[in-house]
């Protein structure tokens, strides 16, 4: 598969996994009756996935989000791999460059 | 916290497929329309408006990205290189943002996009100059690419030039991006066009490839403040990703002509809008 398919279909999927989650839990708010979700800071990986399984309307939301945030780094490295197995050193380059600054920006919570 | 009730979410499911379909169209995340109508009609709080505006931004590009690299319209070596730029810009903005005057950048960066939006319509019959000379790192990088033009039948063949100029204009719209609220595509897509003279379209596809990256490294840190409210987030990511579909379509059949007169009334709406606002004249941004 040449690189334009693999990105198109990486993003369409995460997308689409982030939209249907946002769905399931919209429906699930309306379910419960509309209860007050207030904006909770990062409760966790795993902690998400609790939530989001018992069918947590929040949860699953929160999943989503997380999903969807995932989608574009996921493509970036992707990207990485693919280049390197063509053994196109500059795009490799390229193309960790971006991988470590939004890694470093992920994790160290400077990015505004 | 914010009581939102369903007729809210059916109503910002609405105007975000509008958000989505203009995003995906002018390679903008959309935030530009989100946040206002968040923070003045649903009376949303501001950070709560920009937490779940940025995450819709993610899903704005994303949704577009996957139809127009399948296409071949988005450049994407380009837009992985411009990204060095961008992210850059970005962390750099995090920690120097606060010691640059907002107002004076208002007003600058409002200014040279009203300059960019009169070249922009005045050039809009020129889309695909002839005599576009690759410079020397466009062709160390072989940026140069192709595109299927749609409503003229034809492929249009077109090289990039001042790439390091553009590279640094990526690199400052990072920085002020966080700083302005206002950034990444109003920005890319101009330059792109005007400076390194990639067809219009093209620069659209491109500059929507590049803002996923940038907004979900924004998002990660609204996220973790819990600037990111549920039932806001939730119906924006299924409307936008709607609403982008929508706009790719539509970009495909429009005449670059058109595509260009239109982003360019927007732009001068946006740039009058930040002069305003620098200014400290209140005005919707």
């Amino acid at each position: 598969m040449d690189l334009n398919r693999l990105i198109s279909y990486s993003l369409r999927i995460g997308v689409l996994t982030s939209a249907l989650l946002s769905l399931v839990g919209l429906t699930a708010w309306v379910a419960t009756g509309y209860p007050n979700l207030s904006a909770v800071s990062g409760s966790g990986v795993t902690g998400t996935i609790a939530s989001a399984a018992s069918g947590n309307a929040a949860g699953l939301i929160y999943l989503a989000v997380a999903v969807l945030v995932a989608t574009p780094v996921f493509r970036v490295a992707l990207s990485t791999f693919y280049f390197a197995r063509d053994k196109d050193k500059r795009y490799v380059l390229i193309t960790l460059a971006v991988l470590s600054m939004l890694m470093f920006a992920l994790f160290s919570g400077v990015s505004g | 916290m914010i009581a939102v009730g369903l007729t809210e979410v059916v109503v910002i499911l609405l105007v975000s497929v509008l958000a989505g379909f203009i995003g995906a169209m002018f390679g903008l995340g959309g935030g530009i329309l989100i946040i206002p109508f968040l923070t003045l009609v649903e009376g949303v709080p501001v950070p709560l408006a920009v937490g779940a505006s940025i995450v819709s931004v993610v899903a704005t590009s994303s949704s577009s990205a996957a139809t127009y690299v399948r296409d071949r319209l988005t450049n994407i070596r380009l837009g992985m290189f411009l990204e060095i730029g961008a992210v850059a810009g970005a962390i750099t903005g995090a920690f120097v943002s606060v010691f640059l005057p907002a107002a004076a950048l208002f007003i600058l960066f409002g200014m040279l996009l009203l300059y960019a939006t009169t070249v922009m319509i005045r050039s809009r019959r020129l889309d695909f100059p002839s005599t576009v000379f690759p410079d020397r790192t466009a062709t160390l990088l072989g940026l140069g690419g192709q595109y299927e033009e749609h409503t003229k039948n034809t492929v249009v063949k077109y090289e990039v030039t001042r790439t390091p100029i553009t590279l640094f204009v990526a690199y400052f719209a990072g920085i002020v991006s966080g700083l302005l609220g206002v950034g990444g595509g109003i920005i890319y897509v101009p330059t792109m066009n005007l400076v390194s003279k990639i067809p219009v379209k093209v620069a659209s596809a491109t500059s929507n490839f590049m803002i996923g990256v940038t907004a979900a490294a924004s998002a990660s840190v609204y996220l973790f403040r819990g600037d990111v409210d549920p039932i806001l987030t939730a119906p924006l990511i299924i409307g936008v990703a709607g609403g982008a579909i929508l706009g790719t379509r539509i970009l495909k059949l429009t005449p670059p002509t058109r595509v260009k007169l239109a982003f360019g009334l927007l732009l001068a709406a946006i740039s009058i809008l930040m002069i305003l606002k620098g200014f400290n004249i209140p005005v919707v941004l």
